[in-house]
């Protein structure tokens, strides 16, 4: 259908010359330029699987680091600028850390009865080292405060 | 061919693999880049499709499973790499520019690597106004003088579709030259 001897115009049939040139030299040093740019391109691919790790693990570290950052504004503060007391009693000591467990443990099972009981057994412990005769000698004298107290200090 | 198949034997060894590439490279080069230049036109844009093409060819020497012949293979790469240049020379075109033509045409006329008179330069606008698929079809038929079952290896379209494609591209050349310059045409 489509017969190219047929179809050919006349101006085709001129001599064909290329009309287009290159650098001088430009087909010498392909085949190095090639594979350059293909070593080139192989460490671009391994820089790029280590970046992208580094991309996958970014969010993770990123929150690790915030947790650290919030632990050591809460921890250092604490342990440095709180009561002496609080640092004596071993509260802010990390090691008291361990036992705060079993503090809030004991506590739960620290109710009301329990804390009336153990105030009076140490009430009724001072009372009975305080001896009846010497009662009866306190009720027995007609002292004014300021008499006892001058007493005492003598 | 012979020798194709000894190239090919040898890139499928890694510890040849390089040399090979090499010797490839070496014999189809200067065919790649011609093929690539009348198709983009200008120098640059040519070295920049022919290394695309060679490090397409050498990240694809494992999947080539030699049911097409190298040249086939090499051909084949080389046209699709220079249309998706154009393509994407077409998205990123400068306001002013209608379509991938007038880019071919601005290409031929700032292109220091251009030699040719004036009929050349007349013919090669005239090429330059043709879509795609009929300007890479003249091309390979008319100035490269590739047979038409070679190109339908190349470029998967029957021998009859080539043949029609190629009727239409001489008849917008031929008008084209009538046009803009009638004591050439005639």
């Amino acid at each position: 259908m489509y017969d190219e001897e047929n179809i050919e115009p006349e101006f085709l049939k001129r001599q064909k010359k290329n009309p287009f040139r290159t650098p001088d030299h430009y087909f010498d040093s392909i085949e190095d330029r090639v594979m350059g740019a293909i070593e080139h391109e192989a460490k671009n691919k391994t820089t790029s699987k280590s970046g992208k790790i580094f991309q996958l693990l970014k969010p993770v570290l990123g929150l690790a680091a915030s947790f650290a950052i919030v632990y050591l504004l809460a921890y250092y503060p604490i342990k440095y600028f709180s009561p002496s007391s609080l640092v004596k009693s071993g509260i802010t000591d990390s090691s008291s850390f361990e036992n705060m467990d079993a503090y809030a443990l004991n506590f739960s099972l620290f109710d009301e009865n329990s804390l009336f009981n153990t105030i009076l057994r140490d009430e009724t412990s001072a009372l009975s080292e305080i001896k009846s005769d010497e009662l009866l000698a306190y009720l027995s004298t007609d002292m004014n405060d300021l008499e006892i107290y001058s007493e005492i200090q003598n | 061919m012979t020798d194709d198949l000894q190239i090919l034997e040898s890139l499928k060894d890694p510890s040849t693999r390089e040399l090979a590439f090499r010797h490839l490279v070496s014999k189809y080069k200067e065919r790649l880049y011609w093929h690539i230049r009348k198709m983009v036109l200008n120098h640059d844009d040519a070295d920049d499709v022919l290394q695309n093409t060679l490090i397409k060819v050498w990240n694809g020497i494992d999947t080539f499973r030699a049911e097409s012949s190298i040249f086939t293979w090499l051909y084949r790469i080389a046209t699709n790499e220079s249309i998706t240049f154009l393509n994407q020379r077409k998205r990123r075109m400068m306001p002013g520019l209608n379509d991938v033509n007038e880019y071919l045409l601005e290409n031929l006329e700032s292109d220091t690597y251009f030699d040719g008179d004036e009929w050349q330069l007349l013919l090669q606008k005239a090429i330059a106004t043709l879509p795609d698929k009929q300007r890479l079809v003249f091309n390979m038929k008319y100035l490269e003088e590739i047979k038409y079952e070679d190109m339908s290896a190349i470029l998967e379209t029957s021998v009859g579709a080539l043949k029609a494609s190629y009727h239409h591209a001489v008849k917008k050349v031929e008008e084209y030259v009538k046009t803009h310059e009638p004591g050439i045409g005639s």
